[in-house]
């Protein structure tokens, strides 16, 4: 594989593992917030109006920043009927073949995703409730994610065309930390 | 082209592109925007990521997270090795005893995860490994996991009625009590099954050694106290939600953080068991809430070309056909597509069809709740596409051949259907508990 391309997977992964280890940590975020409302409720007699939609923001922060990620940690599961039955080489055929399914299903989203941040920054839409919290933000946080989930595909798509084609790619950023932490013992 | 004739279309590219193994929210998210596109034109674009603001609406779906993250912590927080000695001592004397105590941990399980996945997790690292060490038959006690943690999509709590209540419109509390004897029954059912099996076959599960069996009364009491956190996360998570206390997605934080306190009091929550925790909740958060994403755009598109008059024209108008028939027949397309579908796709793509036809039928939709989670459960454990098989293929000690794994399943998914079909006949097995809850 070209240079370019390596350099490009291994700078996805990376960027993409360190946005997601991050951004796991957001569902401890989530039930702190939710306690939170539960004692100030019951032991403080007051509720919050920025509760819901806090935790619904956090939420959809949480899968889309998280989706390039778990991408990488291959949790996405599959109709094996055939494809566990494939050898390695098969498999990375034919999923070189079919990531530009994904692919285009995220250009779409991202499509719909831009319009809609546009015009709630156009707009200064704000959500409809009590506390009304600008809606641009979460939405530019949702492209980002978008960006992001696309960009891992992407490079997905180039390690599956290495494996397919029997080139080698060093798409395993992981094993090269590795290799680098013995080199510096 | 009719209508009709472009749902067909849609149903069947997207089984054909699956069949190559693509990943699930991809092939649904890609058949659904190209759709999006073709019918709608200008503005088609728009329609999957209108499912994000969908999906970012529904904020009872935020228990998802919270309950996966729930399920790895508790198994990893090691509460479920007390509750498997005390089933083990109370129960091993009997014929297939450990089996039916693992059973009856499942049920513990499920009451505190609204999940499979600690079930699975705690049934093949703790229960699995003795069993096979006490010369249990190894075919059976892989389905006896099996059966036994699909519980917990069942009884209370559950996130598949979270989204069966999202898409239906239904109250999640009734939801969540018509799920509890139900699922009691089914987890008798199976307890009668493994009892009967090992009383015919004793080399099948075979009763404790006399010398493991010299338990003393005053210890078997004891450990009975392994009963006490279980209790207390149910208490403080199903209980106060039903009491009114808390609301459902607090409750799932309670639960969450009642599950981290219990690791901390065990002295089990290590930096590494936190990270290795936190990291497969996203994993399998996003696995989820990606294919629910896709497949909301998927019943966008689909509700669009009114599907759900043209199959209840179909139904009830063309065909004449009766509603028991009807819901038969729902029932059986539910179990074919759930072998080979994902179901939380298949619930947030057919169930807005079904659901309006369940109702305008007479029937009870918090009733048809269950039915559908039951058939859910049976659909986890069906090859080629199922949870729980992905799961005990991971898990898993070497001895045990995909082969066993498939075969295991057979009697299990028979005596479910048994239970299936004892509530469809009987629905005030599932109704009467909230009818009486709510009516006071």
């Amino acid at each position: 594989m070209p240079k370019a391309i390596r350099l490009y997977v291994r700078y996805v992964d990376a960027v993409n593992r360190a946005v997601g280890r991050s951004v796991m940590w957001l569902v401890l975020v989530m039930m702190l917030v939710l306690l939170y409302a539960v004692i100030a409720r019951s032991v403080f007699g007051v509720s919050y109006i920025w509760i819901i939609e806090t935790s619904q923001m956090l939420l959809a922060a949480y899968y889309i920043l998280g989706g390039g990620y778990s991408l990488q940690l291959g949790t996405h599961v599959r109709m094996d009927l055939l494809y566990s039955r494939w050898s390695e080489r098969t498999k990375a055929r034919m999923d070189s073949l079919t990531s530009g399914l994904v692919i285009f299903y995220l250009i779409v989203l991202l499509l719909g995703g831009i319009s809609s941040t546009v015009y709630a920054i156009e707009y200064n839409q704000k959500s409809y409730s009590s506390w009304a919290p600008l809606l641009w933000p979460i939405k530019v946080v949702m492209c980002i994610g978008i960006v992001l989930m696309l960009l891992q595909m992407i490079a997905i798509f180039f390690v599956d065309l290495a494996k397919a084609l029997g080139l080698p790619i060093d798409g395993e950023p992981l094993e090269e930390e590795k290799l680098q932490g013995q080199e510096l013992k | 082209m009719n209508y009709e004739t472009i749902a067909l279309l849609m149903f069947a590219s997207m089984m054909l592109l699956l069949i190559t193994g693509q990943r699930f929210f991809g092939v649904i998210g890609f058949v659904a925007s190209v759709f999006a596109l073709a019918l709608w034109g200008t503005g088609g674009e728009e329609m999957p990521f209108n499912a994000a603001f969908v999906l970012f609406n529904w904020y009872p779906m935020l228990t998802l997270p919270l309950f996966i993250y729930m399920g790895y912590m508790l198994s990893e927080s090691g509460i479920a090795d007390d509750l498997y000695k005390m089933f083990h001592v109370w129960f091993g004397p009997v014929p297939g005893g450990l089996a039916i105590g693992t059973i009856l941990l499942m049920v513990i399980i499920a009451a505190m995860n609204g999940l499979s996945v600690a079930g699975m997790a705690i049934g093949a690292s703790i229960a699995l490994p003795e069993l096979l060490r006490r010369g249990y038959d190894k075919v059976m006690v892989t389905g006896v996991i099996q059966a036994g943690s699909s519980l917990g999509i069942l009884i209370p709590p559950s996130v598949v009625l979270v989204l069966y209540g999202l898409i239906a419109r239904q109250p999640m509390g009734h939801l969540w009590l018509a799920g509890v004897f139900p699922g009691l029954l089914l987890a008798s059912l199976f307890i009668a099954y493994v009892a009967i099996r090992c009383y015919l076959q004793p080399n099948l599960g075979p009763v404790l050694p006399a010398d493991e069996r010299q338990v003393s009364w005053g210890e078997k009491i004891k450990l009975l106290g392994a009963g006490v956190i279980p209790f207390l996360i149910f208490f403080a998570m199903t209980g106060l939600f039903l009491m009114g206390k808390t609301s459902l997605v607090e409750s799932s934080g309670v639960g969450a953080a009642g599950a981290t306190l219990a690791a901390i009091f065990r002295r089990r929550l290590t930096w590494q068991v936190m990270e290795r925790t936190v990291r497969k909740t996203l994993g399998i958060s996003c696995m989820f809430l990606w294919i629910i994403l896709a497949a909301l755009c998927f019943g966008a598109v689909f509700d669009g070309l009114g599907a759900v008059h043209g199959l209840r024209y179909l139904f009830l108008e063309k065909w004449g056909l009766d509603p028991w028939t009807v819901l038969i027949m729902m029932q059986v397309s539910y179990l074919i597509m759930g072998t080979f579908l994902d179901d939380t796709a298949m619930l947030v793509i057919v169930a807005p069809l079904y659901v309006p036809i369940v109702i305008a039928l007479g029937f009870d939709p918090i009733w048809y709740g269950v039915l559908y989670t039951i058939t859910c459960q049976i659909a986890y454990m069906t090859p080629p596409f199922g949870y729980n098989l992905f799961l005990m293929r991971a898990m898993a000690p070497p001895e045990i051949t995909l082969m066993d794994i498939y075969r295991s399943i057979v009697p299990f998914v028979l005596v479910m259907i048994v239970g299936l079909t004892i509530v469809m006949i009987f629905p005030q097995i599932a109704l009467w508990l909230p009818q009486y809850y709510y009516a006071r």
